[in-house]
């Protein structure tokens, strides 16, 4: 119950805070960056963190969820409710088959097949005509069913919500029977089938509940950014950094994934436009026309992955339950 | 026909040539203790593995409460009132005592108010009250043998299979698990359990199976066990002080 007060007051002042900051697009464009990082990894941390299931794949789903909404908002024109509803089904369909197979298994495999089928998820939209192949697909209309595209507030509100709803269904998920078998399996699948789990049902629940949240922030991404193809979402990077910004926060905690993303997103905007080497030049540190403020400006925009691997190292061997972890421990 | 709980009907296990346990038979009665001895390697936590579903008997049938349980999963055995404990302890080690004993609880109730209600009475009946918010990985040995005691009990079983459940205890800590087992049966579940240690073995049960290189080499009361030749020849014999 705290957790969902905590939940509902931090989605008041986040709802709030487009109201003080005005209608700066950029801001905005970054904040909803991070709510839908915040989302994606909390999505991955159901299945991942908490039931032990590593998927490197999930960009699969969430190209299923942009994809389908994008196909069926071209070619009919439908209610997008309606398309991310079909976003779903198909997310759910490839969760299905991949979990249906792989879970039966024990160890790394469906690690590996997750990266297998969101590989093939890829090249099949790569290679398909309906989804565009290379070209992605775009979508010329700038309002639909009342919905005004050009405004970036309603997808913000939309990445929000889906944000509240997946900590809300993860904190319930703690408290409950299949919250707790979930832990029980990642703990130790021979102690928990001794005890009356069904393990590749509950690896499968998790799945398809990450799988289906996944889909909707797809949904909803290809509908803002109103262009996709198959780098910006069904990319394996994609998968990766999901992963990254939820050991980094803290993997099967609650507001781990939160975390991470809240400082995963904006270090990558940072570095992208080269705000740092920028300030390095005004501090005077850096002289513009030196060999070594040209070298930051032409490579440091391209080193976010880099930075988030130093980061992921860091954490990795100095703090192994994440940044949350760290405050646990001082506790 | 008497009616037996659990039915061990010519079961054997054959790892590729290895055969690990070899046409093994006995019945197990409502509300019995009954041993399952015998030397290193003869086959008794296989056994325990293929009556409940960890791996598949290659031959022979098992069946308990007159159901052939043989091609059931380890999860569905645990839901038809058969639960194991593990000889190497097996605790979820990141999460709490008292959510470890939960997740038993869990398999007779949806309800996490009524598995935490199950779990602290259990916690309670082996004395580990006083850990329920520890994290289970922390605690020494003879405390984690008592968690896995309160899982399975939460489970609320007809018969517990315990295996090596002392292992590794002192004298005053196997007293207080034998009390407890034996306050388990008073309750009317059924206890089969795996032991090393011969005098909490013949102290506690009342029928015992000798295995020995995955046969049976006896059956009977702990005291024809311990005055059977081949028994004393095979496995007291070999240096065990009785």
């Amino acid at each position: 119950m705290k957790q969902i007060f905590l939940i509902a007051i931090l989605a008041a002042i986040a709802a709030a805070l487009p109201l003080f900051l005005g209608e700066n697009p950029y801001i905005i464009g970054i904040m909803i960056s991070v709510l839908m990082m915040a989302a994606l990894s909390s999505a991955w941390n159901i299945l991942g963190g908490y039931a032990g299931q590593y998927s490197f794949g999930h960009a699969a789903y969430f190209g299923a969820g942009a994809y389908t909404t994008m196909i069926l908002i071209t070619l009919f024109n439908l209610n997008p409710l309606l398309c991310m509803a079909g976003g779903i089904v198909v997310a759910c369909m490839i969760a299905l088959i991949t979990g249906g197979i792989v879970f039966r298994l024990r160890g790394h495999y469906f690690a590996l097949a997750s990266i297998a089928v969101a590989e093939i998820v890829r090249l099949s939209v790569l290679n398909f005509e309906f989804t565009g192949g290379a070209q992605g697909i775009l979508l010329s209309d700038l309002s639909l069913w009342g919905l005004d595209l050009n405004s970036k507030n309603p997808f913000y509100y939309g990445m929000l919500l889906v944000l509240v709803v997946t900590l809300a269904i993860t904190a319930h998920l703690r408290k409950s029977k299949t919250g707790f078998y979930l832990q029980a399996i990642r703990e130790d699948q021979d102690a928990a089938a001794s005890l009356g789990i069904n393990l590749s049902f509950y690896k499968n629940r998790a799945l398809l509940i990450s799988a289906a949240l996944t889909s909707v922030l797809g949904s909803l991404y290809g509908l803002y950014i109103r262009f996709i193809d198959t780098s910006a979402v069904l990319d394996l990077r994609l998968s990766i950094e999901i992963i990254l910004t939820a050991i980094i926060g803290g993997v099967g905690t609650l507001w781990g994934p939160v975390v991470g993303a809240l400082l995963l997103v904006p270090l990558a905007e940072v570095l992208r436009s080269n705000l740092l080497g920028d300030a390095l030049v005004k501090a005077g540190l850096v002289s513009e026309t030196s060999g070594m403020g040209l070298f930051l400006k032409e490579n440091l925009a391209h080193a976010h992955v880099l930075v988030y691997g130093i980061i992921t190292v860091l954490c990795i061997l100095y703090l192994p339950k994440g940044i949350l972890g760290l405050f646990r421990r001082v506790k | 026909m008497i009616q037996h709980l659990l039915h061990i009907s010519h079961v054997s296990k054959h790892f590729g040539g290895n055969v690990a346990v070899s046409d093994v038979s006995f019945s197990v009665d409502e509300k019995q203790i009954f041993g399952l001895i015998g030397p290193n390697g003869a086959g008794k936590t296989t056994l325990f593995n293929c009556i409940t579903g960890f791996f598949p008997a290659t031959s022979g049938e098992v069946i308990f409460d007159n159901k052939k349980i043989n091609a059931l999963r380890p999860d569905e055995v645990c839901r038809l009132g058969m639960v194991r404990t593990w000889q190497r302890v097996k605790p979820l080690g990141s999460l709490t005592v008292l959510e470890n004993v939960m997740i038993g609880a869990f398999s007779i109730t949806g309800v996490t108010r009524e598995a935490e209600a199950i779990a602290r009475e259990n916690l309670h009946s082996v004395g580990l009250t006083d850990y329920a918010g520890k994290p289970a990985g922390s605690l020494p040995i003879g405390l984690k043998k008592k968690l896995e005691l309160a899982r399975v009990l939460a489970t609320h079983p007809k018969i517990l299979l315990l295996d090596e459940i002392c292992g590794g205890l002192n004298h005053t800590e196997t007293g207080i698990i034998l009390e407890i087992i034996r306050g388990v049966r008073q309750k009317g579940a059924t206890i089969v359990f795996i032991e090393h240690d011969m005098k909490a073995v013949t102290s506690i049960c009342d029928r015992i199976v000798v295995l020995n290189s995955g046969e049976k080499l006896a059956e009977g009361t702990p005291e024809e066990i311990t005055n059977n030749p081949d028994v004393i020849d095979a496995y007291l014999g070999g240096g065990h002080n009785a």
